[in-house]
């Protein structure tokens, strides 16, 4: 027999306590890498828009609840094109707007015809829109795809009619999913002149980059650059919300998990008192007790982890069906999400079966031996 | 003692006293005996005089008050690890077999054996051989629930013997079984003696199970009264 024989069998001994507790950690486990894919995807969708464009960094009004929102002077834009440094800076204002059931969050960026390049963006059928056109448009190819349209078709977003004139590639997956029409056109139909959503920043070669940055946001306190992922929670407050949110729960799973380990390794050990006295009776060593009720422990909130992933990824996928969340939540699965999980199993094992493991383990034999 | 060579008493024991709650209960009050290698020896005695109180010193289960306890020679106060004394040295039987109700018969005896230095497949060897000596190969499968009184205490005695112990310390093997039962046990402490060599000390309240080893001693309040040849069984 091997130890870990005698682990499962004293495990499947007691099926329905380690059932129940295997749910217990099923359920938390399926919280974490439900809130954890969202967390993750949400941040990926949100990151995305910022790499629609080619850029070393971006820069967005800081502050505000959702990049979305954000709202830059075209002054700030011409700005930031003349400092030293900067090669390219290109203002999109981009809307989000709801096309048909399947995608509520269709993205159209208004961008001059001219700084397309400077962009990134090829067209790969057709031409590119007037620059003061209110109705040519211009689709991502994967859009194109996806809505089955073409050059010469025309396509009606929120009860405006475009035509499009091309098809475009980026090679970013986000831009090549959304459209792009005249800047002055989408900040007409808006509402909103001379404003734009984003800056997108090229610089030359050898430029100081971090320099920059905090010359733009000297210069300009109410904007907020932003340059990696981690950064971006300086422009979308929800996004930061969401990201503590899923720190917030994964700590409760955790805390959950230990005490339902707790509880029933607890129980366990005090049935088995009389048990582990044996065991040290007959040469057994505190360490080898300590670790008996560990592996137990282990073997349960493992078990329970690999039910809660596979529970955590049906909740994404239903989570990414729900109408609301079509088009912003697209499921990715990062590797960390299951490493933490697997972190969070482990440490529900090792702080739940701690104490219990130490009180067996700390039994004076003789004592665990006449315990009725 | 012909000759230096040879081999220390089984089990030396000096003066040694034993108290509990801070001294109000004396349960050994200054016991001295030796036990030569591979005798088998009877504790008896009325309850309370302080037989499994002795018993568990020998396994270093418990510490003396004072005095000296020395089992093949070595002082058992300073052992360097308890675990393995108690998993090399001495082999114990209790009244009630405590084994492990979920384990089969042949994982009952493996369990003991977890760490000792052999492979796996010599620990499955070893146990299986064991219950070819206490009888029990057909049994290895069936769980403590399903084993008659007399068998568990045979497979208990086995798993005594999981490491090869050069003493075993049995406290009241027989106390529970009917007397055909119990003389099965004693058969087969009596075998295991003649094949192993092992030294036996054997607590109990029966004077017939007591005929069966080669001395009897016999304790009262906590010390230690006569030690005798036990008389032939007749
Ligand atoms: N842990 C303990 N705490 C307090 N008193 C104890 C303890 N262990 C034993 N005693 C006392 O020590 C005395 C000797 O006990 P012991 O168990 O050695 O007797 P025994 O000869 O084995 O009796 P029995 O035949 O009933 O098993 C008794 O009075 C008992 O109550
Ligand atoms: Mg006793």
């Amino acid at each position: 027999m091997y130890f870990v024989s005698l682990t499962a069998r004293n495990v499947y001994t007691r099926k329905v306590r380690s059932s129940l507790t295997g749910i217990a950690i099923a359920i938390s486990i399926a919280v974490v890498v439900t809130m954890g894919v969202l967390t993750h995807s949400l941040r990926r969708t949100a990151v995305s828009i910022l790499r629609t464009g080619d850029a070393d960094f971006s820069v967005a009004q800081k502050g505000v609840s959702d990049v979305i929102y954000s709202s830059v002077d075209e002054k700030d834009v011409e700005l930031i094109r003349s400092y030293e440094g900067v090669e390219n800076a290109i203002g999109v204002l981009v809307d989000m707007t709801k096309l048909d059931e399947d995608h509520p969050f269709f993205l159209k960026l208004g961008i001059p015809p001219a700084d397309l390049e400077g962009f990134g963006v090829q067209i790969v059928a057709g031409r590119k829109y007037e620059p003061d056109s209110q109705t040519e448009m211009i689709i991502g190819y994967r859009a194109a795809r996806d809505l089955g349209k073409t050059v010469g078709d025309s396509i009606t977003i929120d009860d405006d009619t475009y035509d499009i004139v091309g098809i475009y590639a980026t090679g970013q997956v986000f831009a090549d999913a959304a459209s792009m029409t005249s800047l002055v056109g989408v900040q007409t139909e808006e509402r909103k002149p001379g404003v734009v959503t984003l800056v997108f920043v090229r610089i030359t070669e050898g430029a100081d980059i971090d320099g920059l940055r905090s010359l733009i946001e000297h210069e300009r306190p109410e904007l907020a650059t932003v340059r990696t992922e981690s950064e971006f929670g300086r422009i979308d407050r929800n996004l930061e919300l969401i990201s503590a949110a899923n720190i917030g729960v994964s700590a409760l799973a955790l805390i959950i998990g230990a005490v339902s380990i707790l509880n029933t390794m607890v129980l366990s050990v005090f049935e088995r008192t009389r048990e582990f006295g044996v065991l040290r009776a007959i040469g057994w060593s505190r360490m080898r007790v300590l670790l008996c009720v560990m592996m137990e422990a282990l073997v349960v909130s493992l078990s329970g982890a690999m039910v809660g992933v596979g529970a955590g990824f049906i909740a994404v996928e239903i989570l990414a069906r729900s109408p609301d969340l079509v088009g912003v939540f697209q499921p990715d699965y990062p590797g960390g999400v299951f490493g933490r999980a697997l972190a969070i199993a482990f440490g529900m094992a090792f702080v739940g079966a701690l104490y219990p493991a130490a009180r067996a383990a700390l039994l004076r034999p003789l004592d665990a031996i006449r315990h009725e | 003692m012909s000759d230096g060579a040879a081999r220390p008493p089984a089990v030396q024991v000096f003066d040694v006293k034993k108290s509990f709650e801070h001294g109000l209960v004396k349960a050994l009050n200054g016991v001295t005996l030796t036990i030569g290698q591979g005798e088998w020896v009877a504790l008896v005695g009325p309850s309370g005089c302080g037989k499994s109180t002795l018993l568990h010193l020998l396994a270093a289960l418990d510490t003396p008050t004072s005095g000296r306890i020395l089992v093949n020679g070595q002082d058992i106060s300073s052992l360097p690890n308890q675990n393995r004394y108690r998993r090399f040295e001495v082999g114990l039987v209790f009244q009630l077999h405590n084994l492990l109700p979920n384990l089969t018969a042949i994982q009952n005896v493996e369990v003991a054996m977890f760490g000792n230095g052999l492979s796996h497949g010599e620990q499955g060897e070893r146990a299986r051989g064991l219950l070819e000596a206490v009888s029990l190969s057909h049994r290895q499968k069936v769980r403590p629930p399903g084993l008659s009184g007399g068998e568990r205490q045979r497979l208990a005695i086995a798993r005594a013997l999981a490491n090869n112990p050069s003493i075993i310390l049995a406290d009241e093997p027989t106390g529970a079984l009917d007397s055909a039962s119990a003389e099965g046990v004693l058969d087969l402490f009596q075998r295991i003696r003649a094949e192993r060599g092992v030294t036996i000390l054997l607590v109990t309240h029966d004077r017939e199970v007591a005929a069966a080893a080669d001395r009897i001693i016999q304790m009262r309040d906590g010390r230690i009264v006569e030690t005798a040849a036990s008389a032939p069984a007749g």
